[in-house]
C-alpha cells in the first residue's frame, strides 16, 4: 500500500472514529458508583398524593448501612425526580427488587403504577410485588435497622435459592401485569409487615383480581396455592396433631369438561411426602388418609373463598380456554368461574416408612 | 592481473578480505576469501592433500577444478565477489586461466542445537532450530523420514543476500497454495528480506494486518507436523525459526505437541486456551460496559461490591482501565528487554505498583486489578508469541466499543473482530478454516 492509497483510507477511518466518538452520547454514561441503586420501594397514598419510600444501600465497603429516602408527589415519577434532585447520585431503579404497596392503593388497584413501570422499562419486570397493611415508615425503619449487608439481603426473603419458603407467594410485576390483561388468571400477592426479630414478616397473601385487591388468604393457604402451582416442595404440613410431613414433590393432573355451560374440573394432586415428626405411633395409612382428607377439605375451602371473590388465582380458567369461545372468555370471572364445579382429590404417597416401622 | 587489482582495491576497504599467495604443488596461486568465514589453515591443508593426489595421478593442476570446485572466468567480477560474500574460497592461478570457486572449511559461526528459548516443551522433542539453514533442514529431514519431502532453495535479495528454503510434503500440500507461494517468492526474489515484515510484503500480504500470516516455531516436531498437515515450511538463513504457512486460526489454540498428552487432556487444554482468548479480549470490555453503561446486568451483590470498590476513584471506568492496561503492557514490554538477571526486579516493582499501591492511592478499583491480572495471564495461554500480540491488540477494539455502547458495543466488537478474521486469507486459504489433508479435500 503506497502513500497515495493510505491518505483516503486513513481519512475515512478518522472520520468513522471521529463520528463514533462525537455522536455516541457516551458522556451521559454514569459510572456505577455515581448511581443510587434502591432495593426496596414503598408506595402509599397520603390524601391525593403518593408518598414514596426508597431503601438505598450505601456503598461503603466497610460499613453496612442503608438510607431511607421519602418524598411526596402526584405521580411516582415526580417523586423520583424530586429525590434525584436532593441526592448526590442518580437514582437507577433497574436494580429495584421489591415494591411494597399500601393496602389502600391495592384496594383501588395497582393498574396505573404497574402498567407505567412495565411501559417505561426503568423498573425490571422481575421485581417482587408485595402489599402491607401497616404504615410504611415504621416498616422501612425496621428493614433498615434489621437487615444485614446494606439491605441487599432483604431480597433474599423472596429468593428461591435463599430465604424463600413455600408459605410465601412469589409474585413479580409481570405476573400482576399478566393478571391485569388476562381474562382467566389472577395472582396472590404476599402481605408483609415489619417483623419483631426479623426484618419482615408475612401474614398470608392478598388476592388480586385484575390488579385490584379483593381478599386475603392465610399462609397455609398460600402453601396450597404454591403446591397447586408446582412450587410446594419443602413445604411442611401438620396432620391432626399426629405427625408433620414434608412435601418432596407434587404433580397435578386435570380433566375439564363443560356440561350445559357449567364448567366442571376434576383435579388430582399427587403429593410425595416424607414424615419428619410423629406423636404416638400412628400408622402410615392413617397419616396418609388424614393428610388427604385434611388437605382436600382445606383446598375446597380456599377455593370457595377465592371463588366468592371472583378472583381466579389458581388459574383454572386457563384449563377452559379451549372449551369456551373466544368472545365468551371475558365473562369467565363473572359468569363461568362462580359456577365452576371443582372436584378435587389428593393422593399422598409417603416415602419414608422406616421411622414408623421403628416405632411399632 | 585485472582481477587481482580489483581485489586489492577492495581489500583496502574491507579488512576482512585476505589475498594469500601459496604454491599448490609447483603452481603459484592466489587464495582469496573472507577471513571471518573461512578457516584458512585447515582449508590450505585440505587443498594441499587434494593437490598431492592430483599430482600423483599426473594430471595438471587445473584438473582439480573438475574435482573440487567450479570455474569462474577471471572477467566475471560480479560472480567472484558474490562467491566471496557467500563465504566461498576463490583460487586464482597466476596465469590467465579461469579461477576456481570451492567450498572451504568454514569457521563454526552458529551455536549448536539447544533447547528452545521461546517455546516450552513439557513432553516431546526438546531440540530447537538454530541459525544455520542447513542444520535446520537436516533436523527436519531427521524428524520426517520420508521420500515425499520436497525442498526448494532460493536466493533472495540483491544487495543483502539471504538464502531461503521451502519445504513441503508431496501429496499432502495444497497445490494451488504452493504454486502461488512459489510464484510470489520467485517474482520478488530480488527484494531484500532483512526481517519478517519485509517477508510479509514480499509474499504480497498487507503490512497493516493485525494477524500474522505465518506462524513461527522453534520446534522441529511442530514443523514436521505442519508438513504432514499439508502446510509449507520456510527457512530463512540466520533465522532460528521455521516459518509455517499458511497460518490458520486453529494454530492459536492447537499445538501439535498437545498430541503427546492423553486425548482428554488435549481437548481440555485446547478448550482452556479458547477460554483464555475470550477472557483476554472480552474481560476489560465487559468491566467497562457493566460498570459505566449497563450496571443492570450485574447481580445486585456484585454491583454493590464493585460500586463500593470504586468509591473515590476519580476517573471514569474507561480511563481507569486504559491507564492500568498501558502499565501492564509496559511491564510486559520491559520484561522482554530486560536481561534475565534483572527480570525479578520488574516483577517485584510491578507487583507493588499494581497489587497494592494503585488501590491504596484510590487511582483504580481493586476489582479492576483482578480483571486485568486475569486478562494478562490469559493472553499468554495461546500458542506462539505472535498470536498473543494479535489478541492483545483486539481487546482494545472491544474495550473502546464497550465504553461507548455498553454490552451492545461488546457484541459489536466481537462481530468486528470476527468479520476481520473472516476477511483474511493467504493465497486462497481462509484464515478461519481448518487444516485438511489432501484426502479430505472438498474440491
Amino acid at each position: 500500500m503506497n502513500v497515495k492509497n493510505v491518505i483516503p483510507y486513513a481519512s475515512t477511518m478518522l472520520l468513522i472514529v471521529g463520528m463514533m466518538t462525537l455522536l455516541c452520547g457516551c458522556w451521559d454514561n454514569k459510572d456505577i458508583n455515581h448511581r443510587a441503586l434502591p432495593i426496596v420501594m414503598g408506595i402509599e397514598k397520603s390524601e391525593d398524593d403518593y408518598q414514596v419510600y426508597l431503601l438505598i444501600p450505601m456503598k461503603d465497603q466497610d460499613k453496612n448501612s442503608a438510607l431511607v429516602v421519602s418524598d411526596k408527589g402526584t405521580t411516582i415519577n415526580e417523586v423520583i425526580d424530586k429525590m434525584n434532585k436532593n441526592l448526590e447520585m442518580q437514582i437507577d431503579l433497574l436494580h429495584l427488587k421489591i415494591i411494597i404497596f399500601d393496602r389502600s392503593i391495592a384496594e383501588k388497584g395497582l393498574n396505573d403504577s404497574l402498567s407505567s413501570f412495565m411501559r417505561a422499562g426503568d423498573v425490571s419486570p422481575k421485581t417482587i410485588v408485595t402489599i402491607t397493611e401497616h404504615k410504611l415508615r415504621p416498616l422501612f425503619e425496621r428493614m433498615n435497622a434489621a437487615s444485614l449487608n446494606n439491605g441487599i439481603s432483604l431480597y433474599d426473603y423472596f429468593e428461591k435459592n435463599a430465604g424463600w419458603s413455600p408459605h410465601l407467594a412469589q409474585t413479580r410485576i409481570w405476573h400482576v401485569f399478566r393478571s391485569m390483561q388476562s381474562e382467566t388468571k389472577d395472582v396472590p400477592v404476599p402481605l408483609i409487615s415489619a417483623g419483631k426479630a426479623t426484618a419482615l414478616e408475612s401474614s398470608g397473601s392478598a388476592v388480586l383480581r385484575k390488579g385490584i385487591m379483593v381478599g386475603k388468604i392465610s399462609s397455609d393457604e398460600t402453601l396450597m396455592f404454591n403446591a397447586f402451582a408446582g412450587m410446594g416442595s419443602q413445604g411442611k404440613i401438620e396432620v391432626m396433631n399426629q405427625a408433620s410431613v414434608l412435601i418432596v414433590s407434587d404433580t397435578l393432573s386435570h380433566s375439564t369438561s363443560l356440561v350445559e355451560n357449567t364448567p366442571v374440573l376434576n383435579s388430582k394432586l399427587t403429593l410425595k411426602v416424607t414424615i419428619i415428626e410423629t406423636k404416638g405411633s400412628p400408622t402410615a395409612t392413617l397419616i396418609q388418609q388424614e393428610l388427604e382428607e385434611l388437605w382436600t377439605a382445606r383446598y375446597i375451602r380456599m377455593f370457595r373463598k377465592v371463588q366468592s371473590n371472583r378472583a381466579d388465582i389458581l388459574g383454572l380458567g386457563q384449563l377452559f380456554r379451549n372449551k369456551i369461545p373466544m368472545d365468551r372468555l371475558k365473562y369467565w370471572r363473572d359468569d363461568y368461574y362462580p359456577r365452576l364445579k371443582f372436584n378435587f382429590r389428593i393422593h399422598a404417597i409417603i416415602q419414608n416408612e422406616g421411622l414408623l416401622k421403628m416405632k411399632e | 592481473m585485472e582481477l587481482l587489482e580489483h581485489l586489492r582495491n577492495r581489500q583496502r576497504q574491507d579488512a576482512d578480505l585476505f589475498i594469500h599467495r601459496i604454491f599448490l604443488d609447483r603452481y603459484p596461486v592466489t587464495l582469496v576469501g573472507a577471513t571471518s568465514l573461512i578457516d584458512l589453515p585447515q582449508t590450505v591443508k585440505l587443498l594441499q592433500t587434494q593437490v598431492r593426489h592430483v599430482v600423483a595421478s599426473e594430471s595438471p593442476l587445473l584438473a582439480i577444478s573438475g574435482g573440487i570446485g567450479e570455474r569462474i572466468g577471471q572477467e566475471e567480477l560480479v560472480k567472484v565477489f558474490e562467491a566471496i560474500t557467500e563465504g566461498k574460497l576463490i583460487i586464482i592461478p597466476d596465469n590467465a586461466d579461469p579461477c576456481i570457486k570451492l567450498f572451504p572449511i568454514s569457521r563454526k559461526l552458529s551455536r549448536s542445537i539447544e533447547a528452545p528459548m521461546t517455546e516450552n516443551v513439557l513432553r516431546g522433542g526438546i531440540s530447537a532450530f538454530t541459525e544455520d539453514l542447513d542444520t535446520n533442514i537436516g533436523i527436519v529431514k531427521k524428524q520426517t523420514m520420508t521420500d515425499k519431502l520436497r525442498i526448494h532453495t532460493y536466493w533472495l535479495g540483491s544487495g543483502l543476500r539471504r538464502k531461503a528454503t521451502l519445504l513441503y510434503m508431496d501429496g499432502a500440500v495444497n497445490s494451488s497454495f504452493l504454486r502461488e507461494l512459489q510464484l510470489a517468492v520467485e517474482s520478488h526474489s530480488t527484494q531484500d528480506v532483512p526481517d519478517l515484515q519485509t517477508l510479509n510484503t514480499m509474499l504480497g500480504f498487507t503490512r497493516w494486518s493485525l494477524v500474522t500470516r505465518f506462524n513461527t516455531t522453534e520446534l522441529p516436531e511442530n514443523a514436521s507436523f505442519a508438513l504432514n498437515e499439508g502446510k509449507v515450511v520456510m527457512f530463512l538463513d540466520r533465522l532460528p525459526f521455521a516459518i509455517v504457512l499458511p497460518s490458520l486460526v486453529g494454530d492459536m489454540f492447537a499445538s501439535d505437541n498437545d498430541r503427546n498428552y492423553p486425548l482428554f487432556f488435549m481437548l481440555a487444554i485446547r478448550l482452556l486456551r479458547i477460554v483464555g482468548v475470550l477472557i483476554n479480549t472480552l474481560m476489560p470490555g465487559v468491566y467497562v460496559a457493566l460498570v459505566s453503561v449497563n450496571p443492570d446486568v450485574l447481580r445486585i451483590e456484585l454491583a454493590m461490591s464493585i460500586a463500593g470498590s470504586r468509591v473515590g476513584v476519580p476517573y471514569p471506568a474507561i480511563v481507569e482501565t486504559v491507564l492500568l492496561l498501558v502499565t501492564l503492557e509496559l511491564i510486559l514490554e520491559a520484561c522482554i528487554r530486560l536481561p534475565k538477571s534483572i527480570g525479578t526486579t520488574i516483577t517485584m516493582v510491578g507487583g507493588i505498583i499494581l497489587g497494592q499501591a494503585v488501590v491504596e492511592a484510590r487511582l483504580v478499583s481493586n476489582v479492576l486489578i483482578i480483571i486485568l491480572a486475569a486478562t494478562t495471564i490469559a493472553s499468554f495461554t495461546v500458542i506462539g508469541f505472535h498470536n498473543a500480540i494479535s489478541i492483545r491488540i483486539s481487546k482494545y477494539v472491544v474495550l473502546i466499543l464497550s465504553a461507548l455502547f455498553g454490552v451492545l458495543g461488546l457484541f459489536a466488537g466481537m462481530i468486528v473482530i470476527s468479520a476481520y478474521l473472516a476477511s483474511i486469507s493467504s493465497f486462497g486459504v481462509p484464515y478461519l478454516s481448518w487444516p485438511r489433508s489432501k484426502e479430505q479435500s472438498d474440491g
